[in-house]
C-alpha cells in the first residue's frame, strides 16, 4: 500500500508522517505520537471518548483518516496542561469531581474546550449540547456540568 | 478486508477528472458514515478501490441566496447549516432537522452532501429536503445536470448517480411567509441517535386554509417519500377543522400501505401517528399565534 505524506500540528508540534491510507487520527496520536490520552471507546463515533479538536472543532478522531488532515491543527488533553500547570478546565475537573473511572475524561474536556473557545459564557443548555456526544457511566454528568460552568466563569474572571 | 488507494482531490476539476477516469472510486467527505462502513467491512462499503478526499475542496462550502433560491455547497457541515442566518431565516425546518443530527463531533464533520449522497432510509435531512422541494446539482467530465431530491433517490443507500458524478450543489426554492414547517424525531436517545423515525412536514396556511401540503416521514419507508393520501386529505382544510389524531392514524395506514406489516410495525404505527399528530399540532399553534 503507498505512503501518504501528511504534515499535521499537533499540541504545537509540527509533524511530518508518512501514513497508510486507512490511518486514522486516532491511529496517529496513540500509536506513532504516543499520545495516549485520547481513548478509543466504541470506535464508530457513538461515545466521544476519542474528542479532539481539529482546526478549532470537536470532533471524533477514530472517524478521520490521518491522510485527510493534511496541513490541519489538532489539539489532544496532552496540550491542554500550559508550562506543568493544568488548565482550568482540568482544574474544575478535580475539585468537582466530575472523574470516576476517568476513561471519558480527555473526550469530555476537548469537548468543553472547544465549547470554551467559540463560547466562553455558555448556559447550562449550552454546556449540555456540547457534551452531548460524549458518554459518561459514572459520574451521572452532573459534577461535569458543574466543573464546566465553574471553569467558564474562572477564565471569564481571569480574562477580566 | 477492504482495501483502497487514498486520492487527496486539490480541485474540483481534479475531482470530476479522476472520478471520470475510473470506475471503482468512493468519494469522501465527513467520513462519518463512511469510515464506520469501512470499519464494520459493511456491504456498502465494498467494491471500491479508490477512496477520492474531496474534504478539503472549500468552493463547495458555501450558501448563496438568490432570487427565488438559496444554494448550498455540497460540503456544507451540519454546524455551518446550523449556524447560517440565511437558512434560519429562510429555512427554519432544515435547521430544526440538522440541530438533531449525531453530536457536535459529528455535526461539525458531516455534510450535506453526505448525508443525501449516503441515501440512509433514516437520515434526518432527507425528509425536510423533500418537504422543501430540493433539487440537486450532479457535476462530472461529460458536464451536469440537476433533478429533484425525490428522484434522485432510488432505494435504501440507492441514488441514480452515476459513477463519474459528484454532487456539487443543493438548491432550495424559497418558500413565501405563507409556509410553516416542523420537523420531529424519535430514537434511543436524544444525542446521537438514528432517528427510528422522524418527520418533516411543510404547510402553505392561508386564512387558515392549508394549501401544496407536504408530508415526509423518514424511516417509515424504504426510503423517504411523501405521502399523497395524507397531503390530500388536509389540503385544502381549515385547520380548525382538522383532527391530528385522525390524520396520524391515517399516515400510519399510508405507511403500511406502502412496507406491509413488518416486525417493527407494531411500534411503528402508534410512534408515526403521534409524530404527524405533533407537528401538526405544533404548525397550527404557530398559525394560530400568527394571525
Amino acid at each position: 500500500m503507498s505512503k501518504i505524506e501528511v504534515n499535521i500540528t499537533v499540541n504545537g508540534a509540527k509533524h511530518r508522517l508518512e501514513v497508510g491510507p486507512k490511518e486514522r487520527l486516532i491511529d496517529t496520536l496513540r500509536e506513532r505520537l504516543h499520545l495516549t490520552g485520547t481513548k478509543e471507546g466504541c470506535g464508530v463515533g457513538e461515545c466521544g471518548a476519542c474528542t479532539v479538536i481539529l482546526d478549532g472543532e470537536a470532533v471524533h478522531s477514530c472517524l478521520i483518516l490521518t491522510a485527510q488532515v493534511d496541513g490541519s491543527e489538532v489539539l489532544t488533553v496532552e496540550g491542554l496542561e500550559v508550562d506543568g500547570r493544568l488548565h482550568p478546565l482540568q482544574e474544575a475537573f478535580i475539585q468537582h469531581h466530575a472523574i470516576q473511572c476517568g476513561f471519558c475524561t480527555p473526550g469530555m474536556l476537548m469537548s468543553a474546550k472547544a465549547l470554551l473557545d467559540k463560547n466562553p459564557n455558555p448556559t447550562r443548555e449550552e454546556i449540555k449540547t456540547a457534551i452531548e456526544g460524549n458518554l459518561c457511566r459514572c459520574t451521572g454528568y452532573e459534577q461535569i456540568i458543574e466543573a464546566i460552568e465553574s471553569a467558564a466563569n474562572e477564565l471569564q474572571a481571569a480574562s477580566h | 478486508m477492504i482495501d483502497y488507494e487514498f486520492i487527496k482531490a486539490r480541485s474540483l476539476k481534479e475531482a470530476l477528472d479522476f472520478l471520470g477516469n475510473y470506475e471503482d472510486v468512493k468519494a469522501i467527505a465527513g467520513g462519518t458514515d463512511l469510515i464506520v462502513d469501512i470499519r464494520k467491512e459493511n456491504v456498502r462499503a465494498k467494491g471500491f478501490k479508490r477512496l477520492l478526499d474531496i474534504s478539503g475542496l472549500k468552493e463547495l462550502e458555501f450558501i448563496e441566496k438568490e432570487r427565488d433560491r438559496v444554494v448550498l455547497g455540497a460540503l456544507l457541515t451540519h454546524t455551518s447549516l446550523i449556524e447560517s442566518p440565511i437558512i434560519e431565516q429562510h429555512f427554519p425546518l432544515l435547521a430544526s432537522a440538522a440541530k438533531t443530527i449525531g453530536s457536535p463531533q459529528i455535526r461539525n464533520r458531516g455534510t450535506i452532501g453526505g448525508n443525501i449522497n449516503n441515501a440512509s432510509p433514516a437520515a434526518d435531512l432527507l425528509p425536510p429536503l423533500i418537504a422543501l422541494k430540493a433539487q440537486v446539482k450532479l457535476c462530472s467530465v461529460r458536464g451536469e445536470r440537476t433533478m429533484s431530491l425525490e428522484e434522485f433517490l432510488a432505494g435504501p443507500y440507492k441514488t441514480n448517480r452515476q459513477s463519474d458524478e459528484l454532487m456539487t450543489e443543493v438548491h432550495i426554492p424559497l418558500v413565501n411567509e405563507d409556509y410553516l414547517g416542523n420537523f420531529q424525531k424519535i430514537g434511543r436517545r436524544k444525542a446521537m441517535n438514528i432517528a427510528r423515525l422522524n418527520l418533516a412536514i411543510l404547510l402553505g396556511i392561508n386564512d387558515g386554509t392549508i394549501f401544496d401540503p407536504r408530508v415526509v416521514p423518514g424511516a417509515a419507508t424504504a426510503y423517504p417519500i411523501r405521502f399523497g393520501k395524507v397531503e390530500e386529505a388536509i389540503s385544502g382544510k381549515d385547520i380548525k377543522d382538522i383532527d391530528p389524531v385522525e390524520i396520524g392514524e391515517l399516515a400510519s395506514e399510508e405507511m403500511i400501505s406502502f412496507t406491509g406489516v413488518r416486525w417493527s410495525t407494531p411500534y411503528k404505527r402508534v410512534a408515526l401517528a403521534s409524530l404527524v399528530k405533533r407537528a401538526l399540532e405544533s404548525i397550527f399553534q404557530e398559525a394560530k399565534v400568527d394571525e
